[in-house]
């Protein structure tokens, strides 16, 4: 587990991967930035303890959720010494954590940061900001505009996103074609919906639940997705991170609210076997998804809110065929 | 030990829950218990104080902070008027025996009478009750601080909806655990809990005179207009939806008056803008932030 990436970031996968990851289902305190640096420091310092190999935090796990105008008290830049000295304890490890960056032009992210050998690997700004319901993310963050895997001294490349990214299908459909084989999804997601008929006694619950095993079948990959705990004002975290195999299938799932760190071991092999049995990335068309985006893209800046047809001989052309 | 239920009468048909409002209150108890503990720590307390008036709601909130804090950690202030049931006050009595917490009773009549004198008229009901409501308050206020607790809401989200509270009366409180629970999912929690039977199984009543019950006053039972409540409101239905769904469209029509005539009610009063900066305008700031518990 701790071999060195090749220069191309990817090692050929032995039958048998073994990698111990770590879900730090913890309660981060709102806007007390030097505390919850000090437990990611303890949690850790817990997972390497334990031998895990991934360690994985929710989202704003530094800074808690509910900012609102606290959103520029608790920002960091990327080469913030905080941000820094918390890389510094992953030799050996890697991690993901959740919090909130401070661009050089100072716009604010919801950011997820790759913490891998003592170094800031990357950094993944959300890109679809929850703004409805009882979600206001937009007035005080900006849109990340990348949604990109990335390699990882793992030997697999990661496919890292925070939240309401995985509520669109571009994001894990995207992460997958970029070669990711595990989607990791680090999130802060209030719980509602306490009614009778839902899975596990709690909607939101339910439909993560839906999602998260739909995504890890459809990309073949391993979906991890890890929620927080707490309290903020009127809203309670409702924790309940899993880990599901490339078939879809439930390797784990967390109680629901409890705080802690929960150790799940995963074989990486099973992503080739899976993908070996049922080859859908192969069979992925992104080059037809490619034009036909663009075709939707070019008829929505022509669209007539009177409804006009003006626009629609476009959609008659007959689509060239691909050159491959 | 199994409980005796065999021996407890069904409740009348009206009072049971309607199939659409059945919450998992498992998962419930757990969320307003750990919202209950937030609460309170994130502002600087560990103990609550709440007003008990021996009907189900307040009943329901002593055990869930009871249960979240410990018993030892709540007073429950009972504030009989003089025309209050007597039967109020035994449960009240049977719930904070039950539970094991502290308890103190006030009686707040001298406080609404002395205000009232012979002087102001015949009050009516409703200025009677509003007063009662917020001499209650006050006095929940001061135990507030001499118990050094926060003073628990314990609304309900079918009267804060319809407006049936009294605004800086009833209505306030430093956190409110049930208020997003409907009476009848108040009533299935309830029993989950071990509110008494007694409680459980009596009509909801304001208690401001012998016999007064809330439905009679509303001109609607609970069941009903829980259900048009959750159906327009949580469900987004449309008058016309509504009436589709079998509700009365004058019924629906007075509900919807209600819940939007009771606006002012659930909200903050509004600040006129002059600076750059207003609160709950533009400076917007979770209600519990660094240092913003008590020391």
């Amino acid at each position: 587990m701790t071999a060195a990436p090749s220069p191309f970031g990817r090692r050929y996968t032995r039958e048998v991967e073994p990698l111990r990851i770590a879900l730090v289902q913890m309660a981060p305190r709102l806007g007390l930035l030097d505390e919850n640096l000090e437990h990611t420091h303890q949690w850790l310092a817990q997972a390497r303890r334990d031998g895990a190999g991934l360690v994985v935090f929710p989202e704003l796990a530094l800074t808690g959720y509910l900012l609102q105008d606290l959103n520029a008290d608790v920002a960091m830049r990327v080469d913030d010494p905080r941000l820094l000295a918390l890389a510094g304890d992953t030799e050996g490890l890697s991690a993901v954590v959740g919090f909130v960056e401070e661009s050089e032009d100072h716009r604010l992210f919801i950011s997820a940061a790759l913490l891998e050998d003592g170094e800031l690997r990357h950094v993944h700004r959300k890109v679809f900001l929850a703004n409805y319901g009882l979600f206001d993310e937009r007035r005080f963050f900006a849109a990340g505009s990348v949604i990109r895997a990335v390699s990882s001294r793992l030997g697999v490349r990661l496919g890292i996103c925070s939240c309401e990214d995985f509520w669109h299908l571009a994001t894990p459909a995207l992460l997958a074609l970029d070669g990711a084989q595990l989607l990791i999804n680090i999130s802060s997601s209030p719980g509602r919906d306490v009614a009778a008929v839902n899975e596990v006694g709690l909607g939101t619950a339910s439909s993560w639940r839906w999602m998260d095993r739909t995504y890890a079948q459809l990309t073949t990959s391993y979906v991890v997705f890890v929620n927080r705990v707490g309290v903020e004002e009127s809203i309670t975290f409702w924790g309940g991170s899993e880990v599901i195999g490339p078939a879809g299938d439930t390797r784990f799932s967390a109680p629901l609210h409890d705080e802690g760190l929960f150790l799940v071991d995963i074989d990486l092999g099973d992503v080739r076997r899976e993908r070996i049995a049922l080859p859908l990335l192969r069979d992925e068309r992104p080059e037809l998804l490619l034009r036909q985006l663009e075709r939707l893209i070019r008829e929505r800046a022509a669209e007539d809110p009177l409804g006009r047809s003006a626009a629609e001989p476009a959609a008659w052309e007959p689509e060239a065929e691909p050159v491959l | 030990m199994t409980r005796p239920d065999a021996q407890v009468a069904p409740p009348p048909a009206d009072l049971e829950l309607p199939e659409e409002l059945a919450i998992d209150t498992g998962v419930a108890k757990r969320i307003i218990t750990e919202f209950i503990r937030a609460q309170l720590r994130q502002a600087g307390f560990e103990r609550a104080v709440l007003a008990l008036s021996g009907g189900i709601d307040s009943a329901l909130v002593a055990f869930l902070v009871a249960d979240a804090i410990g018993a030892e950690s709540l007073l429950c202030v009972l504030m009989p008027y003089r025309t209050s049931s007597p039967e109020s006050r035994t449960d009240a009595q049977a719930v904070v025996e039950l539970l094991g917490c502290a308890s103190t009773l006030v009686d707040i009549s001298p406080m609404v009478d002395g205000y009232f004198g012979t002087d102001r008229g015949d009050p009516t009901t409703l200025r009677r009750g509003n007063l009662a409501a917020r001499m209650r308050m006050a006095v929940l206020y001061d135990h507030s601080v001499t118990w050094g607790g926060l003073a628990v809401g314990t609304g309900n989200k079918t009267e804060g909806l319809i407006g049936y509270t009294t605004i800086f009366g009833d209505a306030a409180c430093a956190f409110a655990p049930i208020g997003d629970l409907y009476k009848s999912q108040v009533r299935q929690l309830a029993r989950v809990v071990g509110v008494p039977d007694t409680i459980l199984a009596k009509r909801p009543s304001a208690d401001l005179w012998a016999g007064q019950t809330d439905e009679d006053e509303m001109g609607l039972r609970y069941r009903d207009l829980d259900r048009l409540l959750f159906w327009m409101i949580d469900r987004r239905r449309s008058p016309a939806e509504l009436t589709e769904l079998g509700f009365e469209p004058a019924v629906v029509d007075r509900v919807a008056r209600m819940v939007a005539a009771a606006e002012f009610k659930r909200q903050v009063p509004p600040i006129a803008k002059l600076g750059p900066r207003t609160a709950g305008v533009d400076y917007l700031y979770p209600r519990r932030r660094p240092g913003s518990e008590r020391r």
